[in-house]
């Protein structure tokens, strides 16, 4: 059974957060999440075919060269980051 | 409306030039950008590289969830509203190659993550046939700056149905080949077993001219296939002849959507009209059957699979290395306050369905039983591909909706006829929608999805259908409904 508590526990594992009436919402929409996951499980037999992960089968896939190619370079690294100092892009300290 | 092949010959006869096309068309952008939302960015500056390419000197749209150097690029979301990408993707990087001229970035629903056009962080797009209805999505920018005559083609990415959807609804033509056929490097990723680059064009011979130049192995993009030694514009003409196609009944029975109201009758009733056009055409068209159980268990296997695929591809999006910084005192509260304020809600609750779904606990139920459903299904279709040529479908069971319009998401009209398209990202199979006329003076589309690796047999059915039914280059000011 799905209750707000649990979608503020999914939410939290992805982390991001929202408000209470948005969590309302949310548990509304899961009726019908719900109705519509039951029509998979209706299906006879299901659970003995093999999960699908790819459209095809890939015969084709190599592995490249250990070779250094092109790489960003620092500035282009960092031309994104709000906070960059030394080069580096800035965060709080992480290890006491 | 022009193709690209009428601009081909108009730039080759010195009739126009490239730069004159390309203020034409930023022109119309600016002209339309008000009422219809179409672009995240319009570039106003010409920038063109040499090339004799067909597309040389034309004109074009991307969806702004491909990543263009020194372009703002935001995937219509505020978590990356101020993104300007170092690097460009391969779909990009070979248009500038073929000296197509870019024109804007393209509005799409916040992170391709939706099918109405309406949750763009920049606002909602609309029709260009009645402003009042939506172009559908995700590709909705892309698709309205093509069907407005603003650019002859543009560039979208479909993961269950964001291309050729909005194709139906804005009466142009959306072509997405098979997986794999267009690198997706530099394509932000939303469920990358499903994901596939495509385009937006007036006509299905401009579909083979973009594709030809989109199409080939890329080291950037491992799941990339390798090149094809062949030309889809050359095979268009080819004799289709003894060609078998196949329907499916549970989809197209006007018995079963009785209920749907007159305008989905009136769409297949046309849809049936269209059938006995390809007949006439020679093709042979046979109607098959699959159970309306795995039918139904389409939409909630692609839920499925494309919001537990999306929550790992976004992790990404913490405000660290790109998108604004949250506030907090340490790098956690940074990232969790970053996503809360980046995120919209309706994404939001997409991911809560990813993440309820990869609960350890309901991953055997849900992720596994979708990936199985996955499985019967494109079993089912590969196995009937062994003996037909294409399936041809209704891309949607009615004209575009209004923006209040609200659908059962129980009906089987919801369930079946609006979400087949997502067999072909399941599949990986190539899949063009075409304009199939007109209903209540709004266009719509017909579906033709083929074989996988069969790019060019698709394109080759659906140039030969559309030559009959005549709906070609459908601009609303120029066409008499």
């Amino acid at each position: 059974m799905v209750t707000k508590e649990k979608l503020k526990d999914y939410a939290a594992k992805l982390m991001f957060d929202m408000d209470d009436e948005g969590y309302d919402r949310t548990l509304e929409e899961f009726e019908t999440v719900e109705k519509h996951m039951a029509l998979i499980g209706e299906i006879e037999g299901i659970e003995d075919v093999e999960p699908m992960t790819f459209p095809y089968v890939i015969y084709h896939a190599t592995l490249r060269e250990d070779e250094a190619k092109d790489c960003l370079t620092n500035e282009e690294v960092t031309l994104n980051s709000k906070e960059v100092k030394a080069d580096q892009i800035k965060v709080p300290k992480v290890v006491g | 409306m022009k193709t690209i092949m009428d601009l081909r010959n108009d730039l080759d006869t010195s009739k126009i030039t490239s730069e004159e096309l390309f203020n034409e068309s930023n022109k119309k952008a600016h002209k339309y950008q008000e009422e219809y939302n179409s672009f995240v960015t319009i570039v106003d500056e010409y920038k063109k590289e040499d090339s004799n390419s067909l597309i040389s000197g034309i004109p074009y749209a991307l969806k702004d969830n491909f990543s263009t150097k020194g372009i703002l690029s935001t995937s219509s979301s505020n978590i990356l509203k101020d993104y300007v990408p170092v690097y460009d993707a391969t779909v990009y990087r070979k248009l500038k190659e073929a000296g197509a001229v870019l024109v804007g970035k393209t509005v799409l629903d916040e992170l391709a993550m939706g099918g109405t056009g309406t949750t763009g962080h920049t606002g909602i797009v609309r029709n260009p046939w009645d402003k009042e209805r939506q172009i559908g999505g995700s590709s909705a920018g892309s698709a309205s700056s093509v069907a407005l005559g603003i650019v002859p083609f543009s560039i979208g990415s479909d993961t269950g149905d964001s291309i050729r959807k909005p194709a139906s609804f804005g009466g142009v033509v959306g072509f997405k080949p098979t997986y794999g056929r267009i690198s997706r490097y530099g394509l932000f990723a939303f469920a990358s077993s499903l994901d596939h680059v495509g385009c937006f064009t007036r006509c299905v011979k401009d579909a083979a001219i973009v594709t030809d130049i989109l199409k080939g192995k890329d080291e950037r993009d491992m799941t990339s296939l390798p090149d094809e030694n062949i030309k889809y514009t050359d095979v268009l003409e080819n004799d289709i002849k003894g060609k078998k196609l196949f329907y499916i009944k549970e989809i197209t029975d006007l018995e079963m959507y009785k209920d749907a109201g007159s305008e989905t009758l009136e769409v297949l009733t046309k849809f049936k009209e269209t059938i006995e056009n390809c007949k006439e055409l020679g093709f042979i068209v046979e109607e098959v059957s699959i159970d309306e159980k795995l039918l139904k268990a389409i939409y909630p296997a692609y839920m499925t699979i494309s919001c537990a695929e999306a929550t790992s591809n976004n992790s990404n999006l913490t405000g660290i290395i790109f998108g604004p910084r949250g506030e907090g005192n340490n790098i956690n509260d940074i990232m969790f306050d970053a996503r809360t304020k980046g995120f919209s809600e309706l994404i939001k609750r997409r991911f809560i369905l990813g993440s309820y779904i990869l609960q350890k606990e309901n991953q055997e139920r849900l992720f596994k039983n979708a990936q199985r459903l996955r499985r019967i299904i494109v079993d089912k279709i590969n196995e009937l591909f062994k003996s037909y040529d294409g399936m041809i479908l209704p891309a949607s069971g009615g004209i575009a909706p209004k923006f209040e319009d609200s659908i059962d998401r129980m009906s089987d009209r919801y369930l079946i006829l609006e979400n087949h398209m997502a067999i072909a990202n399941f599949g990986g199979f190539p899949s063009i929608t075409i304009p199939n006329g007109f209903v209540n003076n709004m266009p719509i589309g017909i579906n033709i999805t083929g074989s996988p690796f069969k790019d060019a047999e698709t394109l080759n059915i659906a140039y030969k259908i559309e030559e009959k039914l005549g709906y070609k280059g459908l601009i609303k000011e120029e066409y008499d409904v």
